[in-house]
């Protein structure tokens, strides 16, 4: 055992961790070295000091505040804890169920399209190699990226209105 | 017209009782009686005092959200005593990780010096007055690392045991022994320093 082990083991015994035999053969070494001794009562002295040593401090805010800050907090929480467990009702709880299923949905239409393993989608529109299409409106965002040679077609599509086919202009580059 | 409860003269497990049953004003009583002793606990680890507010604001959220979980094994302010502490110790992880190199570097550099330090001499004082003592011991623990000052106030005041120090601090029992103890010395030489300065001691 190393000497620091040892000043471990010594300050565990004035804690009141070692116990038994552990604690009867350590006291016996204590007793029989005068360094050991000295720093048994260095630590014992220590503990004495800071036993009830936490200085009292008074909240620095006060007392009425102190609670109007904690209730207010505890009813925020309760408030917060009811709306999420609030059951979804009318439209929120059809929403819940289908937005998933309709997000399902176009993912398997996705991955089952013939698209995907017969050639580009047939738009309508006879598509040579690459192709940027673009269509304009102001609300609309979207880009559409087809590569015939890849067999691939990108569509970016981001709108927050009703689509009506007589706003729409399409542009073939 | 039922009779309000008689708060200010009922016992802590009454009022938790009724606090459990979801009367606020009960609560508002234990928390009028506790409040200095868990933001003192808060302040004693933090050495901040807007922090150790908010985080005995908290902690008293946390106790009216758990009542049910206090069993009485505990007294009711060792039980929030523990709540606020394990906040403090909380923020005291993530302002670590917020400054992780400064508090690696300062152990490092802390560390050596104060294993160089012998143990000083600190006695009881006789004749020194215990508050004036306290506010010594106060201003030599704010001197401690983070890390040190944890260790003192969990073991000496929060009265744990090395093993639940250990738990709450993330870290093995030997860690929590050699930290106690550098606490402890670089605290004793701390003390000593400033009382044979103000001549109080020899």
């Amino acid at each position: 055992m190393n000497e620091n082990e040892t000043e471990l083991r010594v300050q565990a015994l004035v804690d009141g961790e070692l116990t038994g035999t552990e604690a009867e053969a350590l006291r016996t070494r204590i007793e029989g070295d005068d360094a050991l001794r000295e720093l048994h009562a260095r630590l014992t002295a220590v503990r004495g000091l800071m036993h009830g040593a936490e200085l009292p401090r008074p909240l620095p805010e006060p007392g009425d505040f102190h609670w109007s800050q904690i209730s207010n907090a505890i009813q925020y929480e309760e408030r917060q804890a009811k709306r999420l467990a609030r059951p979804a009702s009318g439209m929120g709880s059809l929403l819940r169920w289908v937005t998933p299923l309709a997000g399902l949905g176009c993912i398997l239409l996705l991955l089952t399209s013939p698209s995907r393993h017969n050639g580009p989608p047939d738009l309508g529109i006879l598509l040579g190699s690459d192709h940027e299409l673009e269509l304009s409106a102001d609300e609309i965002d979207v880009m559409t990226f087809n590569t015939g040679d890849d067999n691939m077609s990108i569509v970016w599509l981001d709108y927050a209105i009703d689509l009506r086919p007589d706003t729409l202009q399409l542009w073939l580059d | 017209m039922p009779e309000e409860p008689a708060y200010s003269s009922a016992e802590d497990p009454q009022l938790v009782e009724w606090a459990k049953a979801g009367d606020m004003s009960a609560f508002e009583e234990l928390v009028s009686r506790h409040r200095d002793r868990i933001y003192v606990r808060a302040y004693s680890v933090m050495r901040n005092e807007d922090l150790a507010v908010d985080l005995s604001q908290n902690a008293w959220v946390k106790a009216w959200q758990r009542l049910d979980q206090f069993h009485g094994e505990a007294s009711f302010p060792t039980w929030l005593s523990r709540i606020v502490t394990n906040l403090c110790l909380d923020e005291l992880r993530r302002q670590k990780r917020a400054r992780m190199d400064s508090i690696e570097a300062m152990e490092e550099t802390t560390g050596p010096v104060e294993n160089r330090l012998e143990m000083e001499t600190v006695d009881p004082v006789e004749g020194l007055d215990r508050q004036e003592l306290r506010e010594r011991i106060d201003a030599a623990l704010a001197k401690l690392s983070d890390k040190h000052r944890t260790v003192i106030v969990l073991y000496e005041f929060e009265q744990l045991e090395y093993r639940e120090i250990a738990g709450k601090m993330g870290t093995s029992i030997g860690t929590v022994m050699s930290r106690l103890f550098y606490a402890r010395k670089r605290l004793a030489s701390l003390l000593n320093e400033t009382l044979k300065r103000d001549g109080l001691i020899e």
